[in-house]
């Protein structure tokens, strides 16, 4: 991480880092935006997993819940990363000291992955393709893994703020 | 009992001391099953208002999508009201003199009254009526309402 070091400071000491840090506005209103979009995006992940799981919406098919959602989420997620982005860029250096900040990233990597395999291996599995009520386990555990994938990068991102260096 | 007597009796309380004096990862649990909650809440509330005004899922009944959201509402409003409780109890007076709070939770009221309207209005058969549609904005933008007051509490 300590390579990361000078360009934190550089970030957070540029002229948009230190506007967002010295305004009595700026910071409070970006982090309201950053928790409402991640609340909205992150939930519809949720429901989404929630269908694969099969505990939620059974009646319609998972690939319907899927393209309806999806859109919805990654639009709120283009909100959520741009608010973040100016988040750090006003702290970077307190942010990227933060262990729970590398472990957020972990997390997001992860979760990504889980569904790139979801798209690229589980998606072709034939009870999706058929618009089966009750998904096979793969799939299901897919879902599971979302979910738990995202809590973490929820509770992750909270303990920024309180786990402030590496043990 | 006044307000303030029983804003102060909270304060003096063993729960709020044990709460108050606790290790500072007890109050980031607390925060983050208060943003855990605020995550159910406001996708499902998203999910069913998207369905009540005709943006998604058509293929599926709107009543069979506000069965589904409506536990979650609740589960999500239950989650949040109760960690906030907790962190409110750590310090009583810190918040109940906070004009940003009090007015978060008049909304929170107003909030959770117009949904249990809604839902039970929602919950019908049939194409949603105009009415319907209305409520599910305002009450979406109460929510997000609720939300704003809430984050202006720390800076007010």
């Amino acid at each position: 991480m300590w390579s990361l070091q000078p360009l934190a400071e550089r970030l957070e000491q540029s002229s948009l880092g230190t506007a967002i840090a010295e305004s009595r506005y700026a910071f409070p209103i970006i982090e309201g935006t950053h928790l409402l979009s991640l609340a909205i995006s992150v939930g519809l992940i949720f429901l989404i997993d929630l269908r694969l799981v099969g505990v939620l919406m059974r009646q319609v098919p998972a690939r319907t819940v899927i393209v309806h959602l999806r859109p919805y989420a990654l639009t709120g997620f283009v909100v959520v990363f741009v608010s973040g982005t100016l988040l750090l860029w006003s702290e970077a250096t307190s942010v990227i000291a933060s262990p729970a900040w590398t472990f957020k990233w972990i997390f997001m990597v992860l979760a990504a992955l889980n569904a790139l395999y979801f798209e690229c291996v589980l998606a072709e599995r034939p009870e999706l393709r058929e618009d089966a009520a009750i998904l096979p386990r793969s799939v299901r555990y897919a879902g599971i893994a979302s979910m738990s994938l995202w809590t973490l990068v929820i509770v992750s991102g909270r303990l920024i703020a309180y786990l402030t260096t590496w043990p | 009992m006044t307000a303030t007597e029983a804003v102060n009796w909270l304060q003096a309380s063993a729960l709020s001391h044990a709460i108050a004096k606790s290790n500072h990862l007890v109050i980031a649990s607390l925060q983050i099953v208060h943003v855990l909650g605020i995550t159910l809440l406001l996708s499902s509330l998203t999910l069913m208002s998207l369905r009540l005004w005709g943006l998604l899922l058509k293929e599926a009944s709107t009543s069979d999508i506000v069965r589904a959201g409506r536990f979650l509402v609740w589960l999500g409003v239950t989650l949040a009201i109760g960690s906030g409780a907790l962190m409110f109890l750590a310090s009583p007076r810190h918040y109940a003199y906070n004009s940003a709070f009090v007015l978060k939770m008049a909304l929170l009221a107003l909030a959770i009254a117009g949904e249990a309207v809604l839902l039970h209005a929602a919950a019908v058969s049939g194409p949603p009526r105009v009415a319907v549609r209305l409520g599910a904005g305002v009450t979406l933008a109460l929510w997000l309402a609720v939300g704003i007051a809430g984050r202006a509490i720390g800076f007010v």
